[in-house]
């Protein structure tokens, strides 16, 4: 329905990360370059999940039990990568490290390690929404717009955006916390960002049957939210802890 | 109660700044060139094809097979990079020759034909389809001084900066805009045989862009080439070592690469008739426009300054972030050959679908900081095409043929991960 639904889709899926990047990201040139190389491991990992899965697909059955199979799959490889970005980081971190010793700057601090963990995240959140829901969102600049019989009483377009927004967020943060949980040995936030991940996707299962939508949706925010408040506590505790430990060091 | 303490000047405030120097008028001109393709080409379908340099040995035609559109495309491309390499050795020869005035008038020429008729051809495009209300008179007046600006900013280097570049980014965007006219089996091709080309040309010993850059070094002058400058570099026309800007020549043989540019290359013995048949824009002969951008296209490979003291301290990492440009003293400089033919890979994808448009944004940025990454690594002439082409022609099949059901399928249902 026009350029202006258009944009307003596109926004109400990528409004808040819009934000995040013109006031955090936009500051520091290393963590636009974060958020582009994030994405990239975001797109392999979908090509490659989309290649294994080529020759089963287009699925005609619908059953739900296949679709099970492939986000569960899909999950666990991206979980799996998201450990690889860890250990990516790591080694970025020692040389970035021994670059600002060389030129005499300080070493990172806590909040840089949060903002690249961020920007990492912010990254993968991105990439999600683009794919999954600005690149269908062409036909919504045109005249018209599209209702699917499952979920009736909003444009698709609305109920895929809603659901991508909630997918960003879920993404930008959980990056955070695995970052963290990884560098503390936190077992709780190991598990906490792929259970959540795992679920979230699982839920959008219930768009399968009529109707669903109502209750997914509301569901799915219920996760990002959780994602977001586990967040803020644990980056919270560590910046208060950090604040005390430099204050005794004083 | 414990007040904030001033924020502390932290490592990341800098770091990489002179890369996103570079990727941010990269992507601007992607993202243009983006938009003119599918707000110009939804309007009209491909009614016809360009007679270009670029398809003089075959032109495609819907009907077709496969086989015969890819040999058709094989041969356009070859005659291409043929008629690319003859004109670049010219080139080079001129430049022995100290021709330096000649190729300098003939980049402002070239510049002026690209802003003054392709510009306005585009703008022709716009105003048809949005019945935009405005006068010969006005626009010709119009048209013209943006030309003439654009003539001086690319001539003469005491503009203002961002002028410079904002020109440097539309003449790229338009050139750009031409190329995907052509059809798209050759528009692959093309762009595989040029990414070939560049490696050839860059690398090998007898490689015109090789030579070219190794004559500028040992004469210690600036190729007279349109090219993107991330800061503001002042040019000294005397041969002697002014300041830090020659140094960079010094360090590292810039790796000059295609003058794809635009394939307009057309050797100087072509006479450069104006005369425009403008009555139908599909079968106007961009021959003669593109005739005129040869010489100044130069791609050159980023060059990177880097004092030579430390490269002889740092080691190892240390001198990839340095060299990389992620040290302060990074200046990135980028041929417009570059912009042209990332554009173009991206606007191709463009009409094909938005996805793929993404997809091949991401894989060009990749390929672009593999060559940085590479550059700094080897410390010699690379160029930047090959990296960048071939990853971003990988995507887009990837996502055609492979990425793209997978998506719909699970998106139409709403399932999303």
């Amino acid at each position: 329905m026009t350029v202006a639904a258009g944009i307003g889709y596109s926004l109400i899926a990528l409004g808040p990360s819009l934000s995040l990047f013109v006031s955090v990201i936009s500051k520091k040139p290393f963590l636009i370059l974060t958020v582009l190389s994030s994405m990239l491991l975001w797109l392999i990992s979908l090509i490659v999940m989309s290649g294994l899965w080529r020759a089963f697909l287009p699925i005609s059955s619908s059953a739900w039990w296949p679709y099970a199979i492939l986000i569960i799959t899909s999950v666990g490889f991206q979980e799996g990568l998201r450990v690889f970005f860890w250990r990516i980081y790591k080694k970025l971190e020692d040389i970035l490290d021994a670059f600002a010793d060389r030129v005499s700057k300080p070493r990172l601090f806590l909040t840089d390690k949060m903002q690249i963990a961020l920007a990492g995240g912010l990254g993968h959140g991105v990439a999600h929404a683009v794919f999954f829901c600005l690149s269908l969102l062409t036909p919504a600049f045109g005249p018209a717009t599209f209702y699917i019989e499952k979920c009736s009483k909003m444009p698709f377009f609305l109920v895929s955006a809603l659901i991508a927004l909630s997918f960003v967020t879920i993404h930008t943060f959980s990056m955070v916390i695995a970052f963290n949980g990884y560098a503390e040995g936190n077992k709780v936030d190991q598990i906490f960002v792929p259970v959540v991940h795992m679920v979230a996707g699982l839920m959008t299962l219930v768009n399968f049957a009529h109707g669903g939508c109502m209750i997914g949706i509301p569901l799915l925010y219920l996760m990002a939210m959780l994602t977001l408040m586990h967040c803020g506590k644990m980056v919270w505790r560590r910046l208060t802890e950090n604040r005390g430990r430099q204050e005794s060091s004083q | 109660m414990a007040q904030n303490p001033r924020p502390r000047s932290s490592l990341l405030d800098s770091l990489g700044e002179e890369i996103v120097r570079i990727v941010t008028p990269v992507s601007i001109c992607m993202f243009l060139v983006v938009i003119l393709v599918s707000v110009l080409n939804s309007s009209s379908s491909s009614s016809g094809s360009v007679t270009s340099i670029a398809t003089i040995a075959y032109s495609e035609t819907d009907s077709d097979s496969s086989w015969d559109k890819f040999v058709g495309a094989l041969l356009n491309s070859l005659a291409f990079v043929a008629v690319v390499t003859v004109v670049t050795f010219v080139l080079v020869l001129l430049f022995y020759l100290r021709c330096t005035k000649f190729l300098k008038l003939y980049m402002g020429f070239s510049a002026f034909i690209v802003l003054g008729f392709m510009g306005g051809e585009v703008s022709l495009f716009l105003i048809q389809d949005f019945s935009i209300p405005i006068d010969c008179i006005a626009f010709f007046l119009l048209l013209f001084n943006f030309a003439v600006v654009g003539v001086l900013a690319v001539f003469m280097s005491k503009m203002a900066i961002f002028v410079t570049q904002g020109y440097l980014v539309i003449i790229g965007m338009l050139v750009a805009y031409w190329f995907t006219m052509l059809p798209e089996w050759t528009t692959w091709v093309l762009l595989v045989a040029m990414a070939l080309y560049d490696l050839a040309a860059v690398l090998l010993p007898v490689g015109p862009l090789r030579l070219l850059v190794e004559l500028a070094i040992s004469r210690d002058e600036d190729i007279p080439a349109l090219v993107y400058e991330a800061r503001p570099v002042t040019h000294h026309d005397s041969g002697n070592n002014g300041g830090n800007q020659r140094r960079v020549w010094r360090e590292r043989s810039e790796p000059a690469t295609t003058e794809s540019e635009n394939s307009v290359d057309r050797p100087a013995t072509v006479p450069n008739s104006n005369s425009m048949p403008d009555s139908h824009p599909h079968s106007a002969s961009v021959s003669d426009r593109e005739t005129s951008l040869s010489a100044p296209l130069l791609e050159r490979r980023a060059s990177i300054e880097s004092e030579r003291r430390r490269e002889d301290a740092a080691l190892g990492d240390n001198l990839a972030l340095e060299g990389m440009g992620l040290g302060s003293s990074g200046a990135i400089k980028l041929g417009l050959g570059d912009f042209i033919f990332y554009s173009v890979l991206v606007g191709r994808a463009a009409m094909y679908d938005f996805m793929t448009v993404y997809a091949c944004y991401l894989a060009i940025m990749a390929g672009l900081g593999v060559t940085l990454m590479l550059l700094a690594f080897y410390q010699k002439a690379l160029p930047a095409l090959p990296v960048s082409v071939l990853l971003g022609v990988l995507f887009y099949i990837l996502t055609r043929f492979v990425l793209e059901i997978f998506i719909v399928q699970l998106s139409s249902n709403l399932l999303m991960f």
